[in-house]
């Protein structure tokens, strides 16, 4: 079984495919609308790790996320909080004190509407996000024992293939 | 208003006997689904809400639940999966 495929059943798989762009249009949804509605970067950032996890969980090693690509999600999650930072020192160039809003405003209730806040909100989405998956993926490398050794390794094979 | 309070009182009657299952329940299967249940009933409880305070901002809660509610039962029979 381990080896025909990887993951869940078929039935998993099949609903998966309708449900997973859906929890991540949502989670994109929450983080553009952060500034307007209940939400924000962070629950944005959240439901979009969760739609990766949700990938990871029912297609496993052999699906559209493959291997765990630590070095990408470290150097997303490091941009996320660097692109934060810079917005708030570009406020300095502007004359004003950190993190102010030197964008113009526009209209209430727009959708890109409130300056630098939604600039902030993706910041902030790209680092959640990148954090929570790095931190599935260091649970899910803890459970199979890809780091402890050969020796769990090949007890987990076993496990599976009875 | 009378009867939004009659058919909130009757749902949250059978969230809570799904809760009774929870806490009852023989087989893990059994407490499983019910929580599934449950989150089904509770999704239905905030869009009544939300028709009730005429606010579509709680419709989006009730979106992420039911997405994430899905997600939960998912990572519940991944664990019974892999149990065996």
């Amino acid at each position: 079984m381990a080896e025909k495929h990887s993951g869940m059943t078929l039935i998993v798989k099949t609903i998966t495919r309708f449900t997973v762009w859906l929890i991540l249009l949502y989670g994109i949804f929450l983080m553009i609308h952060g500034h307007l509605t209940p939400g924000g970067g962070f629950v944005g950032g959240l439901v979009v790790a969760l739609s990766f996890i949700h990938m990871k969980l029912a297609f496993g090693k052999k699906g559209p996320v493959k291997g765990s690509g630590k070095t990408f999600l470290h150097a997303l999650d490091s941009s996320g909080a660097l692109l934060f930072l810079g917005i708030g020192v570009a406020a300095f160039f502007a004359g004003l004190p950190f993190l102010s809003n030197f964008l113009p405003k526009g209209k209430l209730f727009d959708l890109f509407s409130a300056g630098t806040i939604p600039i902030l909100n993706f910041a902030i989405m790209l680092k959640v996000g990148a954090a929570i998956f790095l931190v599935f993926i260091a649970l899910n490398l803890y459970e199979h024992g890809s780091k402890a050794g050969n020796s769990e390794d090949s007890k987990n094979e076993k496990r599976e293939g009875e | 208003m009378t009867a939004f309070i009659v058919f909130l009182s009757l749902i949250i009657l059978g969230a809570l006997l799904a809760l009774l299952r929870i806490l009852l329940g023989p087989t893990l299967s059994d407490r499983v689904a019910a929580l599934d249940i449950m989150n089904v009933i509770i999704t239905g409880v905030i869009v009544l809400f939300a028709l009730i305070e005429e606010n579509a901002l709680f419709l989006d809660i009730a979106l992420v639940y039911a997405a994430l509610s899905f997600l939960e039962t998912v990572v519940v029979a991944r664990y019974l999966e892999g149990k065996k």
